[in-house]
Parts: C-alpha cells; sequence; structure tokens
C-alpha cells in the first residue's frame, strides 16, 4: 500500500496537539508566572517519547524524521515555548551531538538514558566572554590521572537547572599557544560540578536556564566526545541542527499567538461590530497568516535538506532567522489586536511576545544567522 | 486463551474545522481533516485495557475513504494488532444499516473466531448509535449499548451501562458486542515511537466490495434504506433567567437546573456525587 507521509505528520500533529493542549495549556501561564519547572508533566511526556524524537529505536527513541521532529516541537511552542524549549534543546543539541559523534559505548551509556528522558540533556558553550564568538571559551580542561580536570564558568544553560548530563565545552592542550576546544560528556553529579541561581528571564521563564560552575570537575578520558580539538566541528553541526529546532518553536510561538489574535478579534466589538470587520486588523491577519505559512516552508525544507544527507546549515539558519523574526512581529501584532488587554496577564498574547524576542538572540543571534547564510551564498563559484 | 478482539472505529471531520454551507444544508466533508471518532477512541481503549489484562488482540475496522487509513495507523500507534479498512467507491453514501451490513461480511470473512466486538456508542458527525446495535442483530449476538465498564471472567462477559437515570449490569456469554460510552476509559494519549512505527507497519488489509462478494445489486436489495434529505443549523433560542434569593440558594437552584446542560457542553459530569454501585 502507497504510504502518504503527509498523514503521518497529521497523525504527529494531533497527537503532540492534544497532549498540549490537555497537559500544558492548562498550566502554561502559570508556570511562567511562577518560572516553575512542571516535572509532572514532564513524567508524562517520557514515555510518549519527547526525549527521544530522533534516537534510533534500539536506544527507546522514536526514530522520527526531521520534519515530524519540527512539528513536535511547533506544537509544544504553540502552547507552551518554554517546554518547547526543553523538548528541542534536549534533543537537537544534547541527544543529537551524541548520535553524531560518540563512540558506540558512550552511545550505549547514555542514549538510552537520553531517549526515555530519564536524563535530561543540555548544552554548555556560551560563557561570560564567549556568546556570538564561540571560539572564545575560557573553560579549561586538564588532562589528569586518566580523565580531565575542568574548570571554569558556563553561563545562559537552558535545562541548566534540572539537566542531568551536560555537554561541556573546554580548551584542551598544554601549549597556551596551541590550545583546542573540546567537547565533554559530563553528569551531573559529577564531583565538582554545581549549577548557579536560576535566571530571571524575560520569557520562557518555565524553563530553568541556569548557569554551570566546574570546579576542578573530575571527567573520565572515555567521557571525551568525538577527539581532542573536534569542539568548532561539534559545536558547529550541533547548532546547524539546533537552529531548526529554534525554528520550530518560533513557529509555534508565532501560531499560538496568531490563533489567539484571530479568536479575539472575532469576538472584541468595537463600533458594535467585532473588529475583524476593520480592514486594517483583517490587514494585520493576512500579514501575520502569510508569513506564517512561508516561515512553516522554510522549516520543513531545512528538514527535508537534512533528512536527504546533504549540509543544511544554510538552510537551518534561513529558517532560524525569517520564524524568529515572524514570531516577533506576529507576537506584536497579536497583543497589538488585543489592545490594553494583550498587555495584561489575562490573555496569553503578553507571554507570547515575550518568548518571541529571545528566538532571535540564542542558538546564534539574527546577526550571525545572516554572515552565515551571507558567507553560504558568497561562497559559492557561480551566482 | 487468546481473546479476539474487534474494535469498529470510524473516522469523522474535525468538528471545529468543518466548513458548513448553510445555504445547501450540507457539510464539505472532504474539506475537513480526519479525525478519531471521540466514542470509538473510547472502544478502543477498552479494548487495550482487555489486553492489558488478559492475552488478547485486537483487530480494527473501518468503512471510509483510503484517507480513513489515517485513524487505523493512529490505532495501530495506540496498541491495535490487526487494522482492516474497508473501502470503496461502491459503499458511498452507506446508511447505518448497510453499513453495519459490510463490517459484518468483513468480520465474517477476516476475524470468524472473534470474542468481542467493541463499538463506539455513537459518532459525534451522525449521532445515530446505530450500527452497532444494528450489527449486533445481523451477526445474532447478545449485546450492550452505552457499557461505561467491563469485566471479564472466563467466557463470561459483565458490563455496566447508563441507561436514562440508572445503571444497570448485564452479563452475557462470548461471543458478543458492546457499544461504549464516553463516561470511562479515557483513551490513552498516542506516543511519537507508536506513530512511527505504524507507518512501517504491514498489518493494515483493504477490502473493496467484490472481495467482500458484494455485488451492485445485492447492496441494492440490502442496502441504505434511509436517505439525508436536509441538515439544517438549530437557531440557538436565547433567553433570559432570573433566579432570586441568597446565593446559596441560587446557586443550588442553578445547579439542579442546569449541572446536566453544562456537564455536557464542558464534556464532563459536573454532579456532585457520582452514583457508583460499589461506594
Amino acid at each position: 500500500m502507497q504510504l502518504n507521509p503527509c498523514a503521518k505528520h497529521k497523525l504527529i500533529r494531533d497527537a503532540v496537539r492534544n497532549f498540549a493542549e490537555t497537559e500544558l495549556a492548562p498550566i502554561a501561564a502559570e508556570i511562567d508566572r511562577s518560572a516553575t519547572f512542571p516535572r509532572e508533566v514532564i513524567g508524562k511526556m517520557r514515555p510518549l517519547n519527547y526525549f527521544g524524537l530522533q534516537v534510533p529505536r534500539e536506544y527507546g527513541g522514536a526514530a522520527l524524521d526531521s520534519i515530524s521532529a519540527a512539528i513536535v516541537v511547533e506544537e509544544i511552542s504553540r502552547v507552551c515555548a518554554a517546554i518547547g524549549l526543553c523538548v528541542t534543546v534536549h534533543n537537537g543539541v544534547a541527544v543529537y551531538p551524541i548520535l553524531q559523534f560518540a563512540s558506540p559505548e558512550q552511545k550505549k551509556q547514555y542514549l538510552s538514558k537520553l531517549a526515555s528522558g530519564e536524563f535530561i540533556g543540555a548544552f554548555s558553550l556560551t560563557e561570560a566572554n564567549a556568546g556570538s564568538d564561540s571560539a572564545s571559551v575560557e573553560t579549561t580542561a586538564v588532562q589528569r590521572n586518566g580523565g580531565y580536570c575542568l574548570n571554569g564558568t558556563k553561563i545562559f544553560v537552558t535545562n541548566g537547572g534540572v539537566c542531568d548530563l551536560a555537554l561541556i565545552f573546554a580548551l584542551t592542550g598544554s601549549d597556551p599557544g596551541k590550545l583546542q576546544s573540546s567537547v565533554f560528556i559530563v553528569e551531573s553529579n559529577s564531583v565538582g560540578f554545581l549549577r548557579g541561581e536560576l535566571e530571571d528571564l524575560c520569557g520562557m521563564r518555565a524553563n530553568p536556564v541556569s548557569s554551570l560552575f566546574l570546579e576542578d570537575c573530575f571527567v573520565p578520558e572515555k567521557n571525551l566526545l568525538g577527539k581532542i580539538g573536534d569542539g568548532m566541528k561539534i559545536g558547529l553541526a550541533t547548532l546547524d541542527n539546533g537552529r531548526i529546532g529554534v525554528a520550530a518553536q518560533a513557529l509555534g510561538i508565532a501560531q499560538g499567538a496568531f490563533e489567539a489574535a484571530v479568536k479575539y478579534a472575532k469576538e472584541r466589538q468595537q463600533f458594535k461590530k467585532p473588529i475583524a470587520s476593520l480592514q486594517t486588523v483583517q490587514n494585520y491577519i493576512a500579514d501575520m497568516a502569510t508569513k506564517i505559512a512561508a516561515a512553516r516552508l522554510l522549516v520543513y525544507r531545512a528538514c527535508s535538506v537534512k533528512d536527504a544527507g546533504m549540509p543544511f546549515g544554510c538552510e537551518a539558519s534561513m529558517a532560524k532567522l525569517y520564524c524568529s523574526t515572524v514570531a516577533s512581529e506576529v507576537t506584536s501584532l497579536a497583543v497589538q489586536i488585543h489592545g490594553g488587554y494583550g498587555y495584561s496577564k489575562e490573555y496569553d498574547v503578553e507571554r507570547y511576545f515575550r518568548d518571541a524576542k529571545v528566538t532571535e538572540i540564542y542558538e546564534g543571534t539574527s546577526e550571525i544567522q545572516r554572515m552565515v547564510i551571507a558567507r553560504a551564498v558568497l561562497s559559492k563559484l557561480i551566482f | 486463551m487468546m481473546l479476539k478482539l474487534v474494535v469498529c472505529i470510524k473516522q469523522i471531520p474535525k468538528v471545529a474545522e468543518l466548513p458548513w454551507d448553510e445555504k445547501t444544508g450540507t457539510l464539505k466533508r472532504d474539506l475537513a481533516a480526519g479525525m478519531m471518532n471521540p466514542a470509538c477512541k473510547h472502544a478502543l481503549e477498552a479494548a487495550l485495557q482487555i489486553k492489558e489484562q488478559f492475552p488478547a488482540e485486537i483487530t480494527v475496522i473501518t468503512m471510509g475513504p483510503p484517507a480513513a487509513e489515517e485513524v487505523l495507523r493512529e490505532a495501530l500507534a495506540l496498541g491495535a494488532d490487526e487494522a482492516i479498512l474497508i473501502s470503496d467507491r461502491m459503499l458511498a453514501g452507506s446508511d447505518t444499516f448497510a453499513t453495519s451490513l459490510v463490517i459484518k461480511e468483513a468480520i465474517r470473512k477476516q476475524c470468524p473466531e472473534f470474542d468481542l466486538i467493541l463499538c463506539g456508542a455513537y459518532t459525534a458527525d451522525s449521532e445515530t448509535a446505530q450500527v452497532g446495535p444494528q450489527l449486533a442483530e445481523e451477526l445474532d449476538l447478545p449485546a450492550a449499548a452505552y457499557v461505561e465498564k467491563i469485566e471479564i471472567e472466563g467466557r463470561t462477559l459483565r458490563v455496566r451501562r447508563l441507561v436514562d437515570n440508572f445503571r444497570e449490569t448485564l452479563e452475557m456469554e462470548f461471543p458478543a458486542l458492546v457499544t461504549v460510552s464516553m463516561e470511562n476509559h479515557k483513551p490513552r494519549y498516542t506516543s511519537l515511537a507508536g506513530l512511527e512505527k505504524s507507518f512501517h507497519a504491514n498489518d493494515l488489509m483493504v477490502l473493496d466490495a467484490r472481495v467482500l462478494n458484494l455485488t451492485d445489486s445485492s447492496i441494492e436489495a440490502q442496502g441504505s434504506r434511509t436517505k439525508v434529505r436536509k441538515v439544517f443549523l438549530r437557531k440557538a433560542q436565547k433567553g433570559n433567567i432570573l433566579m432570586q434569593g441568597t446565593a446559596s440558594m441560587v446557586v443550588t437552584e442553578f445547579l439542579d437546573q442546569y449541572q446536566r446542560k453544562i456537564g455536557t457542553v464542558i464534556g464532563k459530569s459536573i454532579e456532585a456525587e457520582k452514583f457508583d454501585e460499589e461506594k
């Protein structure tokens, strides 16, 4: 029988939407306000494979194609972006590099635990002096007694407050002139692994974003991901993938705010008629709908290129740049359509508005995305 | 002993997204996205719960256009073992009577050794609640409709059902048929791995009218006996009711009069104490 991939994507969207609307919608505003990580709902997500989206079945994952995985992130973020963030960071930048670069032993040790959600993962590149300039990492890893001793401070670590495993980028090598960046798989129960206070952020407040302190944190040799000096390679490949996830997340935020705005525009009466009958509001709605549709195509295009096994960095950057821009525009218009009520915590759109902004910043700012896209375009021989 | 369960499910249009032409009084079904009828999901859940207690095999059957494959894939993802799609243009427009005849033929052909057939009590798109009971008649089975609780002991099936304002418990021997209400058997969430896997499964069979030995004339002779002449939108009757008295009196009176209606709208009972024979 002919299998229709669209039917699968539709069923996955329906299943995730049903879960998100039943479990997350009732608490999304409250966990945002109180900055609470909803452990109970996370517990329900574990057996449904939300933490092993693209992990092969042999490790207990769902083995989804990339469009399906993007749909999952999109649909969760449509209701609760902070949990969409937890899922996309875990799957996109913690599990993915292990799938791509880990040794068979490392995969055996960690993939099942990550796929089941027993371990929540984090990715720790950013430091006080290393943001967009990711080569300026200052955390060090010094070889000692069959392992490495890590020292340094990582900041703005998504899932930092709850992660069981973090990928830590650190400098290795004894010659100060030839330091190389490498990646270590560090379990949170390691001695010398400490978490900072949770960040008090503008949006994504239900995600426990924190600093991580490594104070003579010992990591056994076998926990080196890839080879010494692979840091840049692993980091860039991982960020390419993570950008598809953030694009999907931004898309979900835009979609959620858009639906709220359309509903409100139909209900809200001014001048004795629904404001949806006013041409200016209709123009807003038309622009929002068109931009969201275009954004969605860019996400799925990046996914298709990735699943075809081709380099997808430029496509991922385009999707991330456009989706995050659209998310900010659409959430801003959604607040506008709600008028004064949109500025109140009584309605969800102000949360969407706050959540959208950071999608233009993390996993590479919009400025960095433009740099990546321009480089890809200009490096082509014929244009 | 392996229990053989058959669950009949239906794909219906998503009510919230259903385009509706008020002038012609028709539903533009082909434009709406499909979903598994909610009561059918409860019936499948009841079967899955039986499978958790006893060795059992679940076959899901649906009749519909090729796109109805979706609800079968979903059922496989949730834990059904086999799926049968009855699809044939000749069967388009079948009424409940014709539908039950076709499903009967499919069951006789593909799973004649069944122990229990489970159907949703009614569909959200047409609400006739007829296919299950008609199928029981056609197959000459003991049956109970609107079942909210199922117990199995050997070959005996004990079911509790809600009828009007009382509950009754019935016993019958396998093979039997039940239609499941939405009172209990809250459907489980679909796992992502299950969905992914269900699209690689080869356990979906497609049957057409010829395979079921249904011919033009046999369908004409026994087929649809009813015809939908017109569908129209019920006009909302608005009116104001003023309740007076102390707050507690007003609230009590309000709940007395309207809790059932509110329960229907929000999809769950808000009655203070649900009657339960075990209590």
